[in-house]
């Protein structure tokens, strides 16, 4: 991969959080080629979402350095932040406003307005089939309805980069399908994706490589076949997942 | 300025959206200074309509017990009985009736008071006109009984020993003049009249209510206990705000902001924004209804006439220092149960020590120090100067400034202490 084609340039990450001795992420080196769609796997607790939130500027971490579209996390977060998009795993939503106020909100804190604004909330509630509720309070959506729309709120400014944290958790069959088409056709658009889930099968079709981290290490990353050809074998991604991280119970 | 207004707009909403608790910012308010003012002003008006219950034994029939008696009746601060159960008292059913708080308080003048005063008088007069030094003065002392319910205020002991103190003295010297006047004309070549005839005031008192300037401000229960209330009840804003903000973190709405372009400075200073217009429309409210609706459950009316920008540039400064306040235990707080606790208990604390219940100058020393600390006071002071001593604004600048650095200061505790969070976790 050359230095060109890189989203996002991870160097020796480390973590540690306040009364751990051990840190939850552990010198973690990693590179993320642009428009890829890149899965980051684990088991509970594994430091996925601690990797996601330092990845967004929502924590500092102890140690290693981060560049972002170019950018260095320490030092241009606030251009970090204008190319990102972040889907996380909560429903970050105003359930007292509409969609449409949710959307016009987040269009403008990032800096979208007048008719630019408006076209582009009214594309995305037409892809993600929420035209017709565009109006009624976000409380009184249905799940499948709020993971859209939270969706949609990362995507609101067209960014380059987009975090996926869990994004079709507790949705149905209908709803998933929405979002995993459309996933698809945004990165395909050029969007390098961040993607986090324990829908191994989804990861498996979505992913273009992947990594899985365990007790805040890197076990192994690549595309699927190579992960495969490291560790000879022609399993599915579950199983190879169970090989590699164990089959204990996880808090 | 664009983030700015997304941001503003998204927290009127929110505010708008809510509207219990759209209801709860303005009417509760209004209804505690209401209810507050209304009471402290009822309360000695109720005194005096319904009369604190005071039992008498009038033993003397006598000067002493007579004017005692007169006096009490006609202070019409007591409803004088001479009967207990249609029975005339003794000592011992003065006190059950005192103890069991069917009377406030008791009263037992010993009979011949008023001749066991004379007789003392009088032998002390001899003693004086014998000029013999061997005779000792008689001293028989007379006791006035006075029993008091615990649940009384000290405050109506006091006023009661104090009246009893004065009437007592007033016969003691008609006694002594009496006296005087008789041993005189006794041992003296020279006739005087009654001595009693040169009792009159001599010394007199002028009240008046001093303010700054020319015009004179005649404090009432409005002026005194609006202000106080107000306070208390903008500083209240701390708890929808605070909660607001953790309902924020923790709905992860907070964090979806701070992926985008904007600050935590930010999203705060748009919370000022908001939150400030609340607090001045409370503000503004509160005073009209002591303006124009006091009147009508006939209370005195708030005066705020030619004080308008003053009251409201002290309004803008507390309701920053709540407001900043806000901000410091909704960014330090995790849940809503420590925020709301903490949040509801620190404001009656800071209320309570900055002289909103009782005057900072009848509190401990200690906690007349303390009183400098709360916000509420330096807002209670400002309020105070501008309405009852007449200040004007460059009088009460150091308030509003003081009150500018505590939410200043509690800004710069949020920020350093979001900042530890996302680096510590």
């Amino acid at each position: 991969m050359s230095t060109d084609n890189i989203a996002i340039d991870i160097q020796d990450l480390t973590k540690y959080y306040r009364g751990f001795e051990k840190p939850a992420i552990d010198r973690i080196s990693l590179r993320i080629g642009e428009s890829s769609i890149f899965g980051l796997l684990g088991p509970n607790g594994a430091g996925k979402t601690t990797m996601i939130r330092i990845l967004c500027g929502l924590l500092i971490p102890t140690g290693g350095k981060v560049m972002i579209g170019g950018y260095s996390l320490r030092n241009e977060l606030t251009e970090i932040r204008r190319i990102i998009g972040v889907v996380p795993q909560e429903i970050a939503l105003f359930p007292s406003l509409t969609a449409r106020e949710n959307l016009f909100i987040f269009g403008g804190i990032c800096g979208l307005k007048g008719s630019v604004l408006k076209q582009r909330i009214n594309e995305l509630l037409s892809t993600f089939g929420l035209e017709r509720s565009q109006g009624m309070q976000v409380g009184l959506y249905s799940g499948g309805m709020k993971r859209r729309l939270n969706l949609i709120a990362g995507l609101l400014h067209k960014p380059r980069i987009l975090f996926l944290d869990e994004p079709t958790v507790g949705v149905d069959v209908q709803s998933k399908s929405v979002i995993m088409e459309n996933l698809v056709e945004i990165n395909r658009r050029g969007t390098t994706i961040v993607y986090t889930s324990h829908y191994l099968e989804e990861a498996e079709s979505f992913c273009s490589s992947l990594a899985i981290i365990d007790e805040g290490v890197i076990i192994t990353q690549g595309s699927l076949n190579d992960i495969r050809k490291e560790y000879k074998s022609d399993a599915g991604l579950e199983e190879l997942f169970l090989e590699l991280t164990g089959k204990n119970l996880r808090d | 300025m664009r983030v700015l207004f997304a941001l503003a707009y998204k927290d009127y909403l929110v505010i708008i959206r809510d509207r219990g608790g759209l209801a709860m910012l303005f009417l509760m308010p209004l209804a505690l200074v209401l209810i507050m003012t209304s009471l402290q002003d009822n309360t000695f008006k109720a005194i005096n309509e319904s009369g604190i219950n005071l039992v008498m034994l009038n033993r003397d029939q006598d000067s002493l017990g007579m004017i005692i008696e007169k006096e009490i009746i006609n202070s019409n601060f007591f409803k004088v009985h001479n009967k207990i159960d249609n029975r005339i008292p003794t000592e011992k059913s003065i006190r059950e009736a005192v103890a069991s708080g069917k009377y406030q308080i008791g009263i037992i003048i010993p009979a011949k008071a008023t001749e066991r005063i004379r007789e003392q008088v009088k032998r002390d007069m001899q003693v004086v006109f014998s000029g013999d030094s061997t005779v000792k003065p008689l001293n028989d002392s007379v006791f006035i009984g006075l029993y008091i319910d615990p649940a009384t205020k000290n405050s109506l002991r006091s006023t009661l020993q104090g009246s009893i103190r004065e009437f007592t003295a007033q016969v003691e010297s008609h006694i002594i003049l009496n006296e005087l006047t008789q041993q005189i004309n006794r041992h003296l070549m020279v006739k005087v009249g009654d001595l009693n005839r040169m009792k009159h005031g001599t010394v007199f008192y002028r009240e008046e209510y001093v303010a700054r300037g020319d015009k004179n401000v005649i404090p009432n229960s409005a002026q005194h206990n609006v202000p106080a209330w107000t306070l208390f009840a903008m500083f209240f804003i701390v708890i929808p705000f605070a909660s607001s903000m953790i309902r924020e973190r923790e709905d992860g709405s907070q964090s979806r902001l701070l992926t985008m372009p904007c600050s935590y400075g930010s999203i705060m200073v748009s919370k000022i924004m908001v939150y400030l217009v609340v607090c001045y429309l409370q503000f503004v409210s509160i005073m009209a209804m002591g303006v124009y609706l006091f009147p009508l459950f006939g209370l005195p009316a708030l005066d705020v006439s030619g004080k308008l920008i003053s009251l409201s540039v002290m309004a803008f400064a507390a309701a920053l220092a709540a407001i900043g306040y806000g901000i410091s235990v909704g960014t330090i707080a995790r849940t809503h149960q420590q925020a709301a606790i903490f949040a509801s208990i620190s404001v009656v604390i800071l209320a309570a020590v900055g002289g909103i219940w009782v005057p900072v100058f009848i509190m401990p020393h200690f906690f007349r120090i303390l009183s400098h600390i709360s916000p509420l006071n330096w807002g209670l002071n400002g309020f105070y100067d501008i309405l009852v001593r007449n200040s004007d604004l460059a009088d009460v600048i150091h308030y509003v400034l003081w009150m500018l650095l505590f939410s200043i200061g509690c800004l710069m505790v949020a920020l350093y202490y979001h900042r530890l969070r996302k680096e510590f976790a």
